[in-house]
């Protein structure tokens, strides 16, 4: 009986053990996987950086190149009046689609998720959702605003505002909280439709967000990062 | 010696139930490593799809630039050589003058593009459809919008009225049904919009508090904007 018992023992013992190879050897086999993986990662990491900085040089020159067209520009019209009112009209367009890093009065709205987050409230109500974002938008344009940015982010006509997931993205790129959407325009009027009873800041500051709007004597925005031009629109004559 | 045999039996036993043990403990351990490497090894691949969207967004960004940087390049030399034979720049400006002013939406544009219609339901259209509709065919390419013939551009504001009886689009008043007009790749903004679960039609059908169609036309006409492009408060920032 005894040895009966311990023959059984060892059996099962055996059967565990071979179990155990085997995931052992499995193991290794993700162990290894993993290793090529990352270093696969590695040169596709490296990859994205030589783009992106292939980028950032040509935007850099794509810089210089504007700034020495408008001198161009400026040169070849100085001697006719005509010529040079077109390039004062070039001007202010570029200005009003973000092609041109833009200065003026106006305020800055703060936008960031609840910094607590009590169990007792909907945890939705208390992060800034991506609607929050465009009705202070929608707001800041009503109270005439000229120039916005958000996160750095110029909105020109074509900027969408987009969420998936948990992550916004303006103009393609990525933001996160907390947000600050700036805009130029007549300070009085924006800080007043935004500081009014009953405001987009008052309903997303009702669950714990944070949100609040200060004056700014001079915000600075920068010009669209991306390009700007069409393929499907023809003027009409 | 019957009794001692007994006893050995049992210490044989315990020492190997010891060992079993110590082996299942150490399987245990094992396979808890394999676990987390499993996980490591799904995070690894995730990052690989977003590496490999981040290089392909990147390569856009960078031939978008770089055709700029040639079509800005080719400009100057064509000033510079209007400088040179002292011509005048008119014809160079003028050019440059409508291309923008198309992009600002001072002029009536037409091309190939969607017309969606949204009417009152079961409840009511509020500036809110008006503002996500705008925001999709942003998202999906659109050129040029226009709501009941009333331009969209970036500083537009959609506002509900008179208690959701009207909106008011860039401060004219409009009412239902509303024809929200776009420019752009038809095919690509109509399929877009109709995305199972996320594009606009198929939420707002999902809802059924509005009613909302959809179609693509080979042209669509849109107004110009009523703003008067006055700028008042922003200006240039120096250059260095």
């Amino acid at each position: 009986m005894k040895k009966k018992q311990i023959a059984i023992t060892l059996g099962i013992m055996c059967f565990l053990l071979t179990i155990a190879l085997c995931v052992q050897i499995k193991t290794m086999n993700s162990a290894n996987s993993t290793v090529s993986q990352s270093l696969a990662d590695n040169e596709l990491r490296d990859e994205v950086l030589r783009m992106k900085e292939k980028y950032d040089n040509a935007y850099r020159d794509l810089a210089n190149a504007q700034k020495e067209l408008e001198k161009v520009r400026q040169e070849a019209t100085q001697n006719d009046s005509t010529a040079e009112a077109k390039e004062q009209a070039l001007r202010e367009n570029n200005m009003i689609l973000g092609r041109t890093d833009v200065q003026g009065e106006g305020v800055e709205v703060i936008l960031e998720d609840a910094a607590s987050t009590s169990s007792s409230l909907n945890a939705s109500d208390q992060i800034i959702h991506f609607s929050d974002i465009q009705l202070v938008v929608n707001e800041l344009a009503n109270a005439g605003a000229e120039a916005i940015e958000i996160n750095g982010q110029r909105l020109v006509n074509t900027s969408s505002i987009t969420c998936e997931g948990n992550i916004i993205r303006i103009n393609g790129e990525r933001i996160g909280t907390p947000f600050y959407i700036r805009a130029i325009g007549s300070q009085s009027r924006l800080y007043g439709a935004l500081t009014r009873a009953g405001s987009i800041l008052d309903a997303i500051a009702y669950y714990g967000n944070r949100a609040e709007v200060t004056k700014v004597d001079n915000i600075v925005i920068s010009r669209y990062s991306g390009t700007l031009n069409y393929e499907y629109l023809k003027e009409d004559k | 010696m019957k009794k001692f045999k007994f006893r050995a039996d049992i210490t044989a036993v315990t020492v190997v139930v010891f060992i079993v043990c110590i082996v299942l403990v150490s399987v245990m351990l094992m396979q808890f490593r394999t676990v987390e490497q499993t996980d490591i090894t799904e995070i690894e691949n995730m990052r690989e799809s977003e590496l490999r969207t981040a290089l392909s967004e990147w390569k856009t960004k960078y031939e978008e630039v770089a055709t700029q940087l040639e079509e800005t390049n080719n400009r100057i030399e064509e000033y510079n050589q209007t400088i040179e034979d002292n011509e005048a720049a008119s014809e160079l400006i003028d050019e440059e003058l409508k291309e923008s002013n198309i992009l600002v939406g001072k002029t009536d544009v037409y091309g190939e593009g969607i017309v969606v219609t949204l009417s009152d339901g079961n409840g009511q259209v509020e500036a809110y459809d008006l503002i996500d509709l705008v925001n999709e065919l942003r998202y999906a390419g659109a050129e040029a919008i226009s709501i009941n013939e009333v331009r969209v551009l970036s500083t537009t504001d959609i506002i509900d009225m008179g208690g959701y009886t009207y909106i008011m689009v860039n401060l004219q008043r409009i009412q239902g049904p509303y024809v929200v007009k776009a420019i752009g790749d038809k095919d690509y903004m109509s399929t877009i919009l109709n995305l199972k679960g996320s594009g606009f039609i198929d939420r707002t059908r999902t809802s059924s508090r509005i009613n909302v169609s959809l179609t693509t036309e080979k042209r669509v006409e849109i107004p110009k904007s009523n703003n008067d492009f006055e700028i008042e408060y922003m200006r240039e920032v120096e250059s260095e």
